[in-house]
């Protein structure tokens, strides 16, 4: 497995997405640029200008025509992927800290920042597909989170619900379309923000990651904690792998804490674990800061990490990634 | 049906870098900054700078077509220190066929824009490069054979730093190799240090060893008449040997053990230098013999670890 190096960006890569086709990989990181890049070769694609802050969050609509970023610029954008032109800024009072398209595109979500004055908050705009059509600025649905501000969120099937990830380390279910929190449970150690939150392929179950140092998969109905996944250091993200049952953690001590751990190397790396056995079988290891968030192609053939040391590695599974079973799993599959 | 595409080089390079062992990480971007003047392109003060040094000199990059279907890249550079740098990097391209939906074929074809506008097809050496090969093979029980494995070596790199030191001669050799085992007792211990002759003269009373030094809580019962046979003889009535130690067993276990008797004046607990386990037997050496006679009473049989001690006087060295 030969890796991809993309060093497009001068500062730490805060989020990595692959679009529906897996062919795309965009990257956002502090420094105010978002990068399309090809994944099968590495080769950039293009570049989005116009944020003035630090970017935390990027996605990409279904179809691959639109993308929506935000960042510290307390802005909100859209773009249109191919030429890489603006379509819409919102503005807000606080940075947005993630941004996710419903499963069809019609509709966009933003978590804002809790800052003094301003309670974090989840935003959901009606999208219209054309792209030359002018984007409503009314927003069509805000949740507004008094106890503890979302960190993620995320919707569900079918649009169905929102899903919230919150800093006190608690996952929220809201309804999609009245906002009303349905309800809320405490899934990771208390205060342990919950720092990422991906979906499996159907989005009836989604995995977290927090700095508890542990992430777990939870069913999107009733937030029922199905596996955990336990590890030695903070974690920033975690994703589900499709084709084989693998999940991908990325985290490490962040650079502020590095002072009162170990300096131990290989804290950086990216860890496999088993989805159902929740072992660690594995780990890849390269960058030299934690990882900051981890994206798996939609088919399952490769993933790409973005690191605090600004660099986005793109990886193409090779063959004993997809051979390796358990024995259990070798029996079931002889049958 | 999708049509078939071509899609990318997939830089499976295997190359190699000769005359210089470091590339020097500038190398990639001072290039393409050089080539991306060549085409036109407004550059800022930082780098206009460069046209001035030696920098400019430099022959431009070279790219040779091999036989064997590779390509051969010879670019230069020179380093923070002056010298002159010559990359030779060997590249071998590999066309990778693959069916795509018509979407992403479509995509292939989107024109460059932002900072990549105009830009060559293909990846650029500025913002791609391709990283050392990882073998990632996952295993089950990943966690405790990545466990073993440091163990294992931190074991053998504590061996490594191990000095081997015998406790008699101070030569490098372990104590039960030492060509002095049966002639000298091991040093530090009180009959140890042998300096016939120049020591001061106050005499012990032990006679017959001709050891000078005599320490002070012997010097009282010199006379005593249970004491003959020379100094290795003092020190083994006062020895007792323990077996049937358990292996797992410290000297400081068996020190603080033996220590309610009496002055103990030494414990060697005989250990593996393999494993570091103790090899089952120790001796025990008391300042005075009847401290050793009690101890011996009180501790044969005494059960320690999941075995039980047994306790008798040493045997005399021949």
């Amino acid at each position: 497995m030969r890796p991809i190096l993309l060093s497009g960006h001068e500062r730490a890569l805060t989020q990595v997405k692959y679009n529906a086709d897996g062919d795309i990989i965009f990257s956002v990181s502090k420094d105010h640029v978002v990068c399309a890049w090809f994944s099968h070769n590495g080769e950039r694609l293009g570049t989005y200008h116009g944020h003035q802050g630090a970017l935390w969050t990027v996605d990409v609509s279904p179809n691959s025509e639109m993308l929506a970023t935000g960042g510290a610029d307390n802005t909100m954008r859209l773009w249109e992927v191919k030429t890489g032109k603006l379509l819409k800024t919102w503005d807000f009072a606080t940075s947005i800290k993630r941004v996710e398209f419903s499963p069809d595109g019609r509709q966009l979500l933003g978590v804002t920042e809790k800052r003094s004055g301003h309670l974090g908050s989840i935003v959901v705009y009606d999208i219209d597909l054309d792209i030359e059509a002018e984007q409503t600025s009314e927003q069509a649905l805000r949740i507004v989170c008094e106890d503890s501000k979302a960190t993620v969120a995320g919707f569900s099937y079918g649009a169905r619900y929102i899903i919230a990830g919150h800093e006190d380390g608690s996952v929220s279910q809201y309804d999609a379309k009245t906002g009303e929190l349905i309800f809320n449970t405490q899934v990771h150690e208390a205060d342990m923000m919950v720092t990422d939150l991906q979906w499996s392929p159907d989005r009836t179950y989604f995995i977290t990651a927090s700095k508890d140092k542990s992430a777990k998969l939870l069913t999107t109905n009733d937030l029922e904690v199905l596996k955990t996944y336990q590890t030695d250091t903070p974690l920033n993200s975690a994703a589900i792998t499709p084709v084989k049952d693998y999940v991908i953690l990325g985290g490490g001590q962040a650079a502020m804490d590095v002072t009162t751990t170990s300096a131990r190397q290989g804290k950086f790396e990216a860890r496999f674990y088993h989805k159902i056995f929740m072992e660690e079988i594995g780990r890849v290891r390269g960058h030299f800061g934690p990882l900051n968030y981890v994206a798996v192609h939609p088919k399952g053939t490769g993933y790409a990490s973005g690191g605090e040391d600004g660099y986005v590695r793109v990886h193409h599974f090779d063959k004993p990634y997809f051979d390796f079973m358990y024995e259990v799993e070798r029996e079931q599959a002889n049958l | 049906m999708p049509p078939p595409e071509l899609l990318s080089l997939s830089s499976n390079d295997s190359y190699t870098s000769t005359t210089t062992r470091r590339i020097h990480p500038q190398l990639h971007i001072k290039n393409s900054l050089k080539m991306s003047r060549a085409v036109g392109r407004t550059t800022d003060w930082a780098e206009e700078e460069d046209e001035d040094s030696p920098q400019a000199q430099l022959p431009p990059p070279q790219t040779i077509k091999n036989k064997d279907g590779t390509e051969t890249t010879i670019t230069y550079t020179i380093r923070e220190d002056g010298k002159k740098i010559k990359t030779t990097r060997r590249i071998k391209k590999t066309i990778v066929k693959r069916v795509v939906n018509p979407r992403e074929a479509e995509r292939k074809e989107w024109a460059k824009f932002g900072q990549e506008k105009s830009k060559a097809i293909g990846p650029q050496s500025d913002t791609t490069s391709v990283g050392e090969n990882i073998v990632f093979r996952p295993m089950a029980n990943w966690k405790a054979s990545a466990e073993d494995k440091s163990e294992n070596e931190k074991k053998k790199n504590n061996l490594k730093d191990a000095k081997i030191k015998c406790r008699i001669c101070s030569g490098d050799h372990w104590t039960t190799k030492c060509p002095f085992k049966d002639t000298m007792a091991p040093e530090g211990d009180n009959a140890g240090a042998e300096v016939p002759g120049d020591g001061p003269d106050e005499q012990g009373g032990l006679g017959q060893g001709g050891s000078s030094y005599v320490p002070p809580h012997l010097r009282g019962r010199g006379g005593a008449g249970e004491k003959m046979g020379g100094k290795y003889e003092r020190d083994d009535l006062a020895t007792l040997r323990v077996t049937n130690v358990s292996e797992i067993a410290e000297e400081q276990d068996l020190r603080d053990m033996f220590s309610r008797f009496g002055h103990v004046t030494r414990v060697f607990l005989a250990k593996d230098r393999e494993t570091g386990r103790a090899k089952g037997f120790a001796f025990v050496s008391y300042a005075d013999r009847t401290d050793a006679a009690k101890a011996c009473e009180k501790m044969d049989g005494f059960g320690f670890g999941h075995l039980i001690l047994r306790v008798e006087f040493a045997k005399k060295a021949t």
